[in-house]
């Protein structure tokens, strides 16, 4: 049986951890407030005073940024746990614990998530309601159905990390790596540029990437665009994507492991 | 079947060569080149249970390589590791919560929480119920006398306490085996005595199973009966720590002061060496017991010279064991 018991106890450490560095904190929700101001601004000028562009309201426009750009300050996941560990030999004193690696992994980055949640993504979100304005949900239903396909979309974000992170068993240094995920991420997964805008051949190619399941499926939820059936249909499409990328990575442990070497004595 | 049991073991690293400066970088950016370094060759040995037993050998012989794959880190290339049942690389995360290991060259501590708070994550980790973690503490702390540090931050820490906190960590779920790489490293005379009374205490009473690798030689002189010498990733030596005097320190050593400045004639199989230049009071006499008999050389020295002081002594261990690292001695 899988005692939970210890992934509490990571999750917690690192909850708590990320009330050390205090300023460090507010000048992050400060960035995301930032971030979707800058957004919602260059689109306002873009849409030049009309309502409406391709049936897409300057509306919806401003509810997809604050709520990818807020889920995404939730969505922290940590690229480089393994990769530093591999890089400063420490992933020998991790190995010695008697938990699942990418447990652990997981429940450190899901401490940080809901230290995020509660404490960077409620006030930036509520910052940027007042001052910029947000559709509201569709209905109720449609609320709940974005908090779970959230929940779904953190874990396309997570295990594409995994498989990336898994990499450093070979690269050692992956740096390059996540920086061009970081960049499909951003530009496909519509936190910067809502994928209604996309040309049709090219939003046809992003929906059979993960990257549109990350914030965009649950932004359409949270705006009532998507039926049931569709709905269901992109529920499914992530978690395909999550039992695909978390099998690629734990293969990748697996190989990884016996490739393993431990830096620095 | 012995508690530990390590059968034809061998693992190669890969290590990347790369000739210097820029034209060797840029040669190394096109077509990378590699040589494998065999660290651990085809080694074996067994442990029973309580054991302990000193590991050693130069740097680079392979000693923590084979601590990482006895404690389930690294996986052998061949060979096959078993500990008290378990294969440690396969079943890893079963296995380590019946081990404790200290790396004295890695810390398992937090570095920004203080001692305690690394603690109390540990025993969740291995969740050690209550009362044998308090117990255990209680006792650990007193043995090495760590109640003044305990709620400091790890990185506010001197590297002897840091030691002996991480000594405690690696020990708080009561292991059955301990693997200590260079558990002294780094630590001043006292902090060394405190840690090798605590090990010595820890295998007496607790009858943990222990292996202990070093590179001063007291550490095994004041701990262990037992002693493995790898060279190269071959195993050199396995056998009682006394056995190496019998097996290679077959020289001795003879302190010789006169009562005045002498010369002495030349002795055949003595090696004789001034200790007092220029003078020639003090001399020191070096042969082989099996070719010279110590009887009949200090009966011929006291018989032509006047002495005013002599000392006989064996070779020290550390001596030989660097005789064995140069390869001086017949293996």
């Amino acid at each position: 049986m899988i005692s939970l018991y210890p992934y509490f106890a990571f999750a917690k450490k690192s909850f708590l951890g990320r009330s050390a560095y205090r300023f460090d904190h507010f000048m992050g929700i400060l960035n995301t407030i930032l971030r979707i101001f800058i957004f919602w601004e260059i689109y306002r000028a873009l849409y030049g005073g009309r309502a409406e562009v391709d049936g897409v309201t300057i509306t919806m426009v401003a509810t997809n940024f604050i709520l990818s750009l807020g889920l995404d300050s939730v969505f922290c996941v940590n690229d480089y746990y393994l990769p530093n560990r591999i890089q400063d030999g420490s992933i020998a004193t991790e190995m010695l614990l008697p938990v699942n690696f990418h447990g652990r992994m997981l429940a450190d980055n899901l401490g940080n998530a809901l230290f995020q949640l509660l404490f960077h993504f409620v006030p930036a979100v509520a910052i940027s309601v007042i001052f910029i304005g947000i559709a509201a949900p569709a209905d109720p239903l449609m609320l709940i159905l974005f908090f779970l396909s959230a929940l779904f979309g953190y874990g396309v974000l997570w295990t594409i990390s995994f498989v990336a992170q898994m990499l450093s068993f070979w690269l050692i240094n992956v740096w390059s790596i996540m920086t061009i995920k970081n960049v499909f991420i951003n530009v496909l997964s519509g936190s910067m540029i809502p994928l209604w805008f996309m040309p049709d051949w090219m939003s046809g190619i992003i929906r059979f990437t993960p990257f549109s399941s990350i914030y965009f499926t649950p932004v359409q939820i949270y705006l009532g665009q998507l039926s049931l059936s569709e709905i269901l249909q992109g529920f499914l499409i992530q978690l395909f994507w999550i039992v695909f990328l978390f099998s690629a990575g734990m293969f990748l442990w697996k190989k990884g492991q016996k490739k393993l070497v431990v830096q620095g004595g | 079947m012995s508690f530990i049991e390590v059968n034809e073991v061998s693992k190669t690293f890969r290590v990347s060569k790369r000739s210097a400066g820029i034209p060797g970088m840029l040669a190394n950016l096109v077509v990378p080149k590699y040589e494998k370094k065999r660290a651990v060759n085809n080694i074996s040995f067994s442990i029973e249970q309580g054991e302990m037993v000193g590991f050693i050998g130069p740097n680079g012989a392979g000693k923590s390589t084979t601590i990482k794959m006895l404690s389930g880190i690294l996986y052998p290339d061949t060979g096959s590791v078993r500990v008290n049942g378990y294969i440690p690389y396969r079943q890893r995360k079963e296995y380590v919560g019946s081990i404790g290991v200290v790396f004295g060259q890695k810390s398992q501590l937090q570095w920004d929480l203080p001692v305690i708070d690394s603690f109390e994550l540990l025993k969740a980790i291995y969740r050690v119920p209550d009362e044998v973690y308090q117990k255990n503490l209680k006792r650990f702390m007193d043995m090495l006398d760590m109640s003044g540090f305990i709620n400091h931050p790890v990185r506010q820490l001197s590297l002897g306490q840091r030691m002996r906190a991480d000594i405690v960590a690696a020990l708080l779920h009561s292991p059955q085996i301990v693997f200590f790489d260079e558990p002294t490293i780094g630590v001043d005379v006292v902090g060394k005595e405190t840690i090798r009374n605590f090990i010595c205490e820890l295998n007496a009473k607790d009858k943990v199973t222990m292996l202990f690798t070093t590179h001063d030689m007291q550490d095994i002189e004041k701990t262990c009966k037992r002693l493995i010498i790898i060279d190269k990733g071959s195993k050199v030596y396995d056998g009682l720590l006394s056995g190496i005097r019998d097996a290679y320190g077959t020289t001795r050593q003879v302190d010789v002061e006169f009562a005045q400045d002498c010369t002495v004639l030349p002795i055949e199989h003595v090696e004789i060496k001034e200790l007092d230049f220029p003078s020639g009071r003090k001399k020191r006499f070096l042969f082989e017991s099996r070719e010279v008999q110590i009887d009949s050389l200090m009966n011929s020295l006291l018989a032509d010279y006047a002495i005013r002081d002599l000392t006989v002594s064996e070779p020290e261990i550390e001596g030989l064991i660097r005789k064995i690292y140069n390869g001086e001695v017949a293996q």
